[in-house]
């Protein structure tokens, strides 16, 4: 199974802004379910140019002992139905690690509602109970999208963040 | 004026030294109750508890007691019985006395911790009843951790025997067992289904052979499918083949969805899992609010409604209790609460009322642990059915509540236990560490045919046995005692 560990990946960390974009916060753009909202964030440079991250935290929301256990798991707790409810996966997922945290991700495609496809990179990671979980999508090379948006996630600001949202401050 | 602000101001004051006073349980404290009182208590070894089953057999009352996994700090408790640290499991306690409860025997569960370990779930079946039973038989069905349904031999309950096993599966919870036909709704988790519980329906009127009628859930949720997962199931309760219908309860804190389902459908339509075979029994599905999830979908049906008893229709309603489980410590998420939903007219289900705990009677939200409701009893003996039920609250002990209109549910009293030294703290993330304490977990409740009141705890304080006293009573048409 391959793991990825963004401090590992060859050349992330040294040329981390080549791939990171340059990300914009935007309101989040779904209606209110049972989660609180998360953040949202539009890439406007840097190779990822239009695609969307969207990022929350579901608390109480993981089998705090086995984590993110399987690619269906990620199906069923990343909030791609959000963008679609009828997405499929293209590939299995991946082991991936960030901020300490383990889990998993996905590579989906999608239609949106004006008929466009799009691909999405859904993300699930977990701390003891509780989950963060991500969706990076847009209408660019999902590999591309994917990096941009894992070395984004990685960044101080964004490690706080996602570490004050999963103590639920 | 200056006086009455004083005296508004003194009273102010007051109020604020008695909220502190309730917002923390401390040892050697008594428990805090209103219309019911203890009547036995025992310790359960420390176990985390989770469903407690009372039976009538023979000339005695035992309790089956399912257990969590252990904690963190204490993962497979000592049973002083044995002297050997034992995963949790299954406590069986004769309670013929329920002064005295005697701990027969701990019957190990699953290692893990928390959902992950243990036993959680029970259930308890006379042979008699049972089309193929052994007629001097009686039978426990339990899970096994999180990878098998298994049935036991408990005509000794002291010396349970096991008999059959269901598992290679990814995971189990609350099932129901129906005494008289065998049939049992299995919460498992199938290897090849999208979703962590869904339902297996088995044939388990002979106990020693298990016999696989189908797999069910919703259409999403089964094998291959793609797109959105809908929430995992909870827990079903069947009114059996008189009733026809089986109420299945999906989600315990989040997108809770109430279902009926024909029973007879179920169990002989057509069985591939399709999309289309999925829905075929389907009666009504009533979605519930983001906030709440269905844990316990308790029916009532054929109801007189004294309210409505000059109503030339409608005089009697079909209602369904439902009850939704919090998850997060100290109100971390919307509160769970107590739902009742007329559905009298079945494929237009509709929530009438609701219930919870005023959370300011307690400060319930600064106690610490869980607040908010998890479970109800689930006995249908005529004692208290239709008339009370009672909510398991966490922090806020069990809730008696006046059912008898359920268009509006009244409590009529409560029962917060004391906590004990074995009561296990409960923690809240805050910046740089956490922050813990020590408060009643009230996890599940049930009755027995003799009215008492079966409690346990989900933070190691074992099982309290309580009756109701004072006004509670009369709504049961109890005698005074």
């Amino acid at each position: 199974m391959a793991m990825i560990a963004l401090g590992a990946l060859s050349g992330v960390r040294t040329h981390a802004t080549e791939h990171a974009g340059q990300w914009q916060e935007m309101s989040w753009p779904f209606p209110r379910d049972g989660w609180p909202a998360g953040r949202a964030f539009r890439c406007t440079a840097g190779g990822c140019d239009g695609a969307e991250l969207y990022v929350r935290a579901k608390r109480g929301f993981c089998n705090c002992d086995t984590g993110v256990a399987d690619d269906d798991e990620v199906d069923r707790v990343t909030d791609i139905d959000l963008i679609s409810p009828r997405f499929t996966p293209v590939a299995a997922g991946e082991a991936v690690s960030i901020a300490a945290m383990r889990g998993r991700i996905r590579h989906y495609d999608f239609d949106m509602p004006d008929g466009a496809r799009h691909a999405a990179a859904g993300l699930a990671l977990s701390r003891r109970c509780d989950l963060l979980v991500a969706v990076a999508q847009g209408a660019g090379e999902a590999n591309a999208v994917q990096r941009a948006a894992l070395v984004f996630l990685e960044t101080q600001e964004m490690k706080e963040w996602i570490a004050a949202a999963l103590d639920g401050r | 004026m200056f006086r009455c602000v004083l005296t508004a101001a003194s009273l102010v004051l007051f109020a604020c030294g008695s909220t502190v006073h309730a917002q923390k349980q401390t040892v050697g404290a008594p428990p805090e109750a209103s219309n019911m009182k203890q009547v036995g208590t025992n310790d359960l070894q420390a176990r985390s508890a989770y469903q407690p089953t009372i039976h009538h057999q023979g000339d005695r009352w035992i309790a089956y007691i399912g257990h969590h996994g252990g904690t963190d700090d204490v993962p497979a408790p000592v049973n002083p019985m044995t002297g050997k640290a034992e995963p949790n499991g299954t406590s069986i306690v004769d309670v013929t006395d329920p002064a005295h409860p005697k701990y027969l025997r701990h019957l190990p569960g699953q290692d893990g911790k928390y959902e992950s370990g243990g036993a959680q779930m029970v259930r308890v079946c006379d042979g008699k009843s049972l089309p193929k039973g052994d007629p001097n038989a009686v039978y426990m069905l339990r899970t096994f951790g999180s990878e098998a349904h298994e049935i036991w031999n408990v005509t000794d309950p002291a010396s349970p025997v096991l008999i059959a096993r269901i598992g290679g599966l990814k995971d189990t919870h609350k099932s129901w067992w129906e005494c008289d036909t065998g049939i049992a709704f299995l919460v498992s988790g199938a290897p090849d289904w999208r979703t962590r519980r869904m339902t297996q329906v088995y044939d388990l009127s002979d106990p020693a052979h298990p016999q696989k009628i189908r797999d069910f859930g919703l259409p999403g949720q089964e094998p291959g499918a793609t797109g959105a997962v809908p929430t995992e199931l909870h827990g079903p309760i069947s009114t059996g083949p008189d009733g026809n219908r089986v109420f299945f309860g999906y989600g315990t804190n989040k997108g809770g969805i109430l279902q009926i389902v024909d029973r007879d459908k179920l169990l002989n339509g057509p069985k591939e899992p399709t999309p289309d075979n999925l829905r075929y029994p389907e009666i009504a599905r009533m979605p519930m609010s983001a906030f709440n999830g269905a844990h316990t979908t308790f029916p009532m049906l054929d109801m007189p409604v004294a309210e409505f008893a000059e109503d030339k229709d409608g005089r009697t309603r079909d209602i369904v209790m439902i009850v939704d489980e919090a998850i997060l410590n100290e109100c971390g998420e919307a509160r769970q609460m107590v739902w009742f939903a007329d559905v009298t007219t079945e494929t237009r289900p509709m929530m009438i009322s609701s219930y919870t705990v005023p959370e300011a009677s307690g400060q319930f939200c600064q106690r610490g642990g869980r607040f908010g409701s998890h479970s109800s009893n689930e006995s249908m003996a005529p004692v208290y059915y239709k008339k009370l039920a009672f909510i398991a609250f966490f922090n806020a002990g069990v809730r008696a509540l006046d059912i008898r209109d359920p268009y509006h549910p009244k409590e009529v009293g409560y029962f917060i236990p004391s906590i004990t030294s074995a009561t296990d703290k409960r923690c809240i993330p805050i910046e740089g560490g956490e922050r813990c304490k020590v408060a009643i977990q009230t996890n599940n409740v049930e009755t027995d045919d003799r009215g008492y009141i079966y409690i346990v705890d989900r933070a190691n304080t074992g099982l309290h046995i309580l009756e109701l006293t004072g006004p509670a009573r009369a709504v049961a048409g109890l005698p005074k005692n």
